[in-house]
């Protein structure tokens, strides 16, 4: 994956076909995990941190169904676009914002339905089928953000 | 009959100001990133760019603070403005809490 362009309208990446394919796929998955409970603090218990908390998840649910409406947008022929030798990503400042929100919703539920492991590698030898799937879309989404980043 | 002329200066009124004790002053809040071993280092810095317009220097500082102490305190707001905040860096999955300041 390659950036070719950054200006002020938006970003260009190119990426080969097989990255292209694993993008749209891990797009077209989300959200694959269930959403978690977020915490607000972790010391404070009274009645007003209760209600912070009740709004922040009901805030981040309806975050997450936006994100679903705006991950079919990203994978539209104008942003995702396919060409002879690979793939064209063309989004602007604040897709690009989205993509990351969706790709790091993927890493962190991953993480979470492994256990929430400090160890990143599969600790048991082979890992179940369930936990492969995990692992490699975990890996994934660290790779593409690693790769938009990284420029 | 002798008279008392009236001073050229009268004395200033003095008007007693109101103080506010500590308890009456709105409750401020920390926000608090914690570490997780999930979140990637060039993320985590991309974010606080993002959210608190910090340029990179002052986003990786903190970056590492979260990285090697375990947690870094990223502001000092009222509640209003700590609960945004939290709430934009949940949304980046990233873990953030507000914890009363005082």
């Amino acid at each position: 994956m390659k950036l070719l362009k950054n200006n002020k309208d938006g970003w260009q990446y190119e990426m080969n076909r097989r990255e292209g394919d694993c993008l749209r796929s891990l797009l077209n998955q989300f959200p694959i995990t269930e959403s978690n409970h977020a915490k607000i603090s972790r010391t404070c218990v009274e009645p007003k941190t209760v209600e912070r908390e009740k709004l922040l998840n009901e805030s981040m649910s309806q975050h997450r169904n936006d994100l679903k409406k705006l991950a079919n947008n990203l994978m539209s022929a104008d942003k995702l676009k396919a060409g002879q030798n690979g793939c064209r990503l063309l989004i602007s400042p604040e897709e690009r914002e989205i993509l990351f929100q969706i790709l790091n919703d993927i890493r962190v539920g991953c993480w979470r339905e492994l256990g929430e492991p400090e160890n990143l590698e599969p600790k048991t030898s082979p890992p179940s089928h369930k936990e492969l799937v995990f692992y490699n879309l975990m890996n994934l989404a660290g790779y593409f953000e690693h790769s938009l980043l990284k420029q | 009959m002798p008279t008392i002329a009236e001073p050229a200066t009268k004395p200033k009124r003095i008007v007693k100001k109101e103080t506010r004790s500590k308890d009456d002053l709105a409750p401020t809040f920390y926000v608090i990133c914690w570490n997780d071993p999930i979140n990637l280092m060039v993320y985590v810095t991309h974010v606080f760019m993002k959210i608190f317009g910090w340029n990179k220097q002052k986003a990786q500082k903190h970056m590492m603070e979260v990285h090697e102490k375990g947690k870094s305190v990223l502001v000092r707001e009222g509640a209003e403005k700590a609960e945004f905040y939290v709430h934009q860096l949940q949304n980046y999955k990233l873990q953030a809490t507000m914890e009363p300041a005082e």
